[in-house]
């Protein structure tokens, strides 16, 4: 378990993070999610002890980072997975860090094969591909067999096999009992791993959410129906009271209706229907609606052309986005 | 030692093997306060044993040292060979045997700079941090040490650059001392201290300045200034060869102390004692620094 309570961390001037208050629990994955810049690894570095917060607090298992005696063996992460001195053998660079926590060696030899890396660990990390590097992240991260563990951006640079690999550990790990925050930039990426969700946009938390609730709150954008007799289904969906529109390559975009009523609309007027596919906002585009505020100023026009096509593919009169944690779990 | 023991004992949970995550409880370990000083010590002599670099520069300094001993001495006999009766009379062999040890400190307190700045080039010290959140503990664990390996390997380095230096004068019929000659032991063993507390200097420099290039540069351009002390007014010169932290502390290896300089214990005093306060000051300031 982690505990953020009402986290700041200025730099000079600038407030990376801004009174973050949110608990990371354990048994799911937990998705950290946020624009680049948006504070993410600023956070992550404040619950590893590495940058001391300008006010408030956080902690692990209700104590800050540096108050724990072994830490490795409370808290992994992977915060930099080219943080290894490329020519410190893997081994050594595992065995170095096992020896400060009073870790044994069997350990080492453990996660080395964890991670896949049992033939290269007399290797040095300078001839590693970013892949492997990754991979020694991941062990150091599991080298104490830590409750809580932290991986920031982790598939970033791999290959699908690794991503697959990462996916697959972060679930294993969470069904173990451990709490997991993975942070990332991607919001599909988090469609595959998290059950949970954490928005954040400059340095402010947005979202505090359950995946499927998440899911559920986002707008519905009507029901794509495909029939060889669209002019004839448009007329009688039309006369049911529903709201229909053409779509560019002549499918239906119906509004006001569910999918059944439209379907049982088609068969009592002897409408073939090829394809009826309720249409809700996409993952990518309720994450951009949610931090469209957020987004650093040197990013927007980057975001201006994918903010233009949420807007103009949106029905009218949709639900306020989820603002706070109360706003989007009541 | 016994840490390494109770680590053994909990191999066998990992991610899958379904073991429940465990406790913050470490049954067994002799020190319930925190990563033992033993464990961080180990860490950090793993870490040094492990970067080909700083056992290079080491091997290095040894060669080093051997090289300028036979140039110093080899230049001293020619210079005896010249000299005149009264010349000769006052001709100190001592002299020439540590005069490398001058320009060999540079390359130790570059020992002792590359075990932190080597860690800050590659990343490592985020996960030393996050291994040791005790910043205090970190940096004792490295100055210990790198005393631990500059001490023999200091004492080392002086007893080369002796017996080679005498080894020349005594083959070119020059006046030359003997390792059991009075003082003799006393200053090798009082070099290897002071190369020790100039690697210590260099841990301290790594901290305060975290870049390699910056440390190594103001590090040696401190060392050398004594060297240049003919250059500045002559009140000033007094002082520096005097004064000067590396030039009072070489007073602890001088078979024959000058007699303008510090009495041998209260020059090794202004070296620790300065060594100590850049250790304290680089303390202050990697605790208060995010890494």
């Amino acid at each position: 378990m982690i505990e953020l309570r009402q986290l700041t961390k200025r730099y000079g001037d600038v407030t990376a993070v801004d009174g973050l208050s949110f608990d990371v629990r354990p048994g799911v994955v937990t998705g950290f999610l946020g624009p680049n810049g948006a504070g993410k690894t600023t956070t992550m570095r404040v619950m590893l002890g590495l940058d001391a917060p300008t006010s408030g607090t956080a902690t692990v298992g209700g104590r800050r980072y540096a108050d724990l005696p072994f830490p490795l063996t409370e808290v992994g992460a992977l915060l930099d997975p080219h943080a290894v001195h490329p020519r410190r053998r893997a081994f050594d660079h595992l065995l170095f860090l096992a020896q400060s926590n009073g870790i044994g060696r069997g350990r080492i030899e453990e996660v080395l094969g964890l991670a896949g890396l049992a033939d290269v660990a007399g290797r040095r990390p300078g001839e590693f591909s970013l892949g492997m590097k990754q991979r020694l992240g991941i062990a150091t991260a599991l080298l104490g067999d830590p409750p809580v563990v932290i991986f920031d951006e982790p598939v970033n640079g791999l290959d699908p096999e690794g991503i697959v690999w990462i996916r697959t550990l972060m679930r294993g790990l969470a069904a173990e009992g451990r709490t997991v925050l993975v942070s990332s930039h991607l919001m599909s990426e988090m469609a595959l791993t998290a059950d949970h969700l954490l928005v954040i946009g400059r340095g402010r938390l947005i979202a505090d959410v359950g995946f499927e609730a998440f899911m559920r709150s986002r707008p519905s954008r009507g029901v794509l129906v495909r029939t060889p007799d669209a002019p004839e289904l448009a007329v009688r969906l039309a006369d049911a009271g529903a709201a229909v529109r053409q779509d560019g390559d002549g499918a239906l975009v119906v509004t006001g209706m569910a999918s059944a009523e439209i379907g049982k609309v088609a068969m009592v007027h002897g409408v073939v229907l090829h394809e009826l596919t309720p249409h809700r906002v996409s993952l990518e585009e309720a994450y951009l609606d949610l931090t469209r505020d957020s987004v650093e100023f040197g990013q927007a026009a980057h975001f201006a052309h994918a903010r233009e096509s949420v807007r103009t593919g949106r029905s009218a009169g949709r639900g306020e986005p989820a603002r706070t944690r109360d706003g989007v779990d009541a | 030692m016994t840490a390494g023991a109770a680590g053994d004992g909990r191999t066998g949970g990992g991610p899958g093997t379904a073991t429940p995550p465990r406790s913050a409880a470490r049954d067994g370990h002799p020190n319930g306060t925190g990563s033992s000083v033993m464990g961080v010590v180990r860490s950090e002599w793993t870490k040094f044993r492990s970067i080909r670099a700083t056992v290079l520069l080491i091997a290095g300094a040894l060669a080093v040292s051997g090289f300028y001993s036979l140039l110093f001495s080899t230049a001293a006999a020619r210079d005896y060979a010249a000299a005149t009766a009264a010349d000769r009379a006052a001709f100190d062999p001592a002299v020439p045997a540590f005069r490398g040890l001058f320009l060999v400190q540079l390359l130790v307190s570059a020992v002792g700079v590359l075990t932190v700045t080597s860690e800050y080039a590659s990343g490592t010290m985020r996960p030393s941090t996050t291994a040791v959140p005790r910043r205090g503990r970190l940096l004792a664990g490295k100055s210990v040490v790198a005393a631990l390996v500059l001490l023999p390997s200091g004492t080392v380095i002086a007893l080369v650059s002796f017996l080679v230096s005498q080894a020349v004068l005594a083959a070119q019929d020059t006046p030359s001392m003997a390792l059991s000659d009075a003082g003799v032991p006393g200053a090798i063993a009082g070099a290897g201290l002071f190369l020790t507390l100039i690697g210590l200097y260099g841990v301290a420099l790594g901290f305060l300045l975290r870049r390699t290039a910056g440390a190594v540069s103001l590090g040696s351009f401190l060392l050398l200034t004594p060297g240049m002390a003919s250059l500045f007014p002559e009140g000033l010169a007094r002082w520096m060869v005097k004064y000067w932290p590396d030039a009072a502390g070489a007073q602890i290896f001088a078979i024959h102390p000058q007699a303008e300089g510090l009495a041998p214990v209260a020059g090794l005093g202004v070296l620790v004692a300065t060594v100590t306060a850049l250790l304290w000051a680089a303390l202050a300031v990697f605790r208060g620094r995010d890494v």
